[in-house]
């Protein structure tokens, strides 16, 4: 066996140029299967990741996933805001542990601003429930201060003692709160979540910026300069979302019955864990096609070894038939095909596993900013390793066929070729 | 907290008189929650799926459905099989059927709970409703348990609710 496997090794090398191409199919459709199962995995572990501890995310009355989205990613928009009197309903509710008001709407060079208490920094969870820790500074105090998620400090090199303007709604070059400047206090360490890019800042701040405003524009006239807006009651009439924490995990249901059935407006409770699988739920069907598709690319890869070792067999007569006069048998040669076969998958395959750390190395900060979905390098899941078993299994049983053929033409076959 | 505790269960006993629930046919509501060595178990069917109509019963026959009905949700060590390495005993059964007051839809709410000696143990909860109601295709159960909160979807093929 151990004479075989070098034999085939070397014939192999003797035709590389060949085998090279069918290798490449194999590594470019291997590299793009895994890829799918990796961003699938990877993707769900950073939606689940984004928010832990959390019990009940409160809306206005809309769809569960686009409140998640909203309130814990910040894209898409909400459709209403809840009214403060309910939020304080809610956060006086016995049953609740804490309960953090979200104020969503402006932005800074297209990074979300979030108006939040301190409780935030203190209650927010992600992943297996860590707690938000300040690479440098402090939660902010006063009213112009700001808190900068990792990403929004480190893309736009701002530091400690920086001063930024915030823009209304979320365009880059929306109209801007040119007049009332943040100094940055703090920034946060990065957590791979929706936090690392956002700018926090507190619940008065966003209802300060906005005093000499109406209707999403500035009041032409009117100007309240920034150190003049203490003055003003700055209590928040509005929030967009609430982040609930519950003393006992027993009463979600209630709370969230309780919740949806409050009286003095129409509000939505959704239970992020339970939302999220629901999101997959609808997505299983994409993840589904997507991989079938990938799955469909690899089999015309190894179609594609099968060819050219079919190819192949009619120029290694001479080749084949020397063998078995030195003495192997037709059973040898079977084997020597398919050790070939199965060689150039596992070389493909493993080439395929490093394109794929190539890719996830120079994508993994794309996607990161744009999707918000943390790519890791880190050694395959079980689901992968069973991927990968597949392409080899495939592979194997591409190479039945050249191996059958080589086996009934070596019985067949003298030394001179017929024809 | 126990202090809290009365004003919550007078909060939520008042509850369900104005609580507004989407009803679909076919189709019931199930609320898992494991909280130390406590599952408490919530299910909601629409009566059509139980008995097949949903109104006041007009018959001797509509009327031993819906006493049926009622037989199969009590009779616990039935309808729900828990791992035996659990050792999950029950502690309370409520179960609630529809007054017929008028509204167009009835609702069957049923309660469960139960105390386990051995919570790591339970993994899985199985119900034999489907075997029970065959016009019920389909629960869309919603857990909470020490791993945080999931959404499931039960049917006749799959019918194992997984922590």
């Amino acid at each position: 066996m151990k004479a075989i496997v070098r034999l085939a090794l070397q014939s192999a090398w003797a035709r590389k140029l060949t085998l090279a191409i069918a290798l490449f199919a194999i590594a470019l459709s291997s590299a793009v299967l895994l890829a799918v199962e990796r961003v699938r995995l990877d993707a769900r572990a950073s939606f689940a990741q984004s928010i832990s501890g959390v019990d009940l995310v409160v809306g206005a009355r809309t769809g569960a996933v686009q409140l998640m989205l909203y309130a814990v990613f910040h894209s898409g928009a909400a459709t209403h805001n809840i009214r403060w009197d309910s939020f304080a309903a809610i956060a006086s509710h016995p049953a609740v542990d804490w309960a953090v008001p979200i104020s969503l709407g402006d932005g800074h060079r297209g990074f979300p601003v979030v108006g939040t208490t301190a409780g935030y920094f203190e209650h927010f969870r992600y992943a297996d429930g860590r707690a938000l820790a300040f690479a440098a500074g402090r939660p902010f105090a006063k009213v112009f201060e700001a808190v900068l998620g990792s990403e929004v400090a480190r893309s736009l090199g701002y530091r400690l003692d920086d001063r930024i303007t915030l823009t209304h709604g979320m365009a880059e070059l929306g109209p801007e709160h040119a007049d009332k400047p943040f100094r940055v206090v703090g920034i946060l360490a990065p957590t791979g979540t929706p936090v690392d890019r956002s700018i926090h800042v507190s619940l008065e701040a966003i209802s300060a910026i906005h005093l000499d405003w109406a209707g999403g524009a500035p009041l032409p006239g009117v100007s309240i300069p920034a150190e003049y807006v203490k003055k003003f009651d700055l209590k928040p009439k509005e929030i967009t979302a609430a982040l609930i924490g519950l003393k006992s995990r027993a009463e979600v249901f209630r709370m969230q019955r309780f919740i949806n059935n409050y009286r003095g407006e129409p509000l939505l409770a959704v239970m992020p864990g339970v939302a999220l699988d629901e999101l997959w739920q609808t997505l299983g069907i994409v993840e589904q096609s997507l991989f079938a598709v990938s799955a469909l690319v690899v089999l015309v890869g190894l179609a594609g070894l099968a060819a050219t070792l079919l190819a192949g067999l009619n120029e290694r007569r001479r080749e084949l038939a020397i063998l078995r006069s030195l003495g192997a048998g037709a059973g040898d040669v079977f084997l020597m095909l398919l050790v070939e076969g199965l060689a150039v998958t596992l070389l493909g395959a493993l080439i395929g596993c490093a394109l794929l750390a190539a890719g996830i190395a120079l994508f993994a900060p794309l996607m990161q900013t744009h999707f918000g979905i943390t790519l890791s390098l880190r050694p395959p899941a079980a689901s992968e390793w069973g991927l990968f078993a597949a392409i080899l299994a495939t592979g194997l049983i591409a190479s039945l066929a050249p191996g059958l053929r080589a086996w009934r033409m070596s019985l067949a076959d003298g030394l001179t070729p017929r024809n | 907290m126990p202090k809290v505790l009365p004003v919550l269960a007078a909060l939520t006993f008042a509850l369900p008189a104005f609580a507004q629930h989407k009803h679909v046919h076919g189709e019931g509501r199930l609320d898992a929650v494991l909280d130390k060595d406590s599952v408490t178990l919530e299910l909601e069917l629409p009566l059509d799926a139980a008995v097949g109509f949903e109104r006041a019963p007009r018959n001797e026959k509509e009327k031993a459905a819906l006493a049926n009905a009622e037989k199969t949700l009590k009779d616990t060590a039935t309808l729900w099989h828990f791992p035996a390495a659990a050792g999950c005993v029950v502690q309370e059964v409520a179960v609630e059927m529809p007054k017929f007051d008028g509204g167009e839809h009835a609702d069957i709410e049923a309660r469960y709970r139960f105390r386990c000696s051995n919570p790591t143990a339970l993994k899985e909860i199985e119900t034999t409703l489907f075997k029970a109601m065959p016009r019920l295709y389909r629960l869309e159960a919603q857990r909470v348990g020490p791993a945080g909160q999931g959404a499931q979807r039960l049917t006749p093929k799959a019918p194992v609710l997984a922590w």
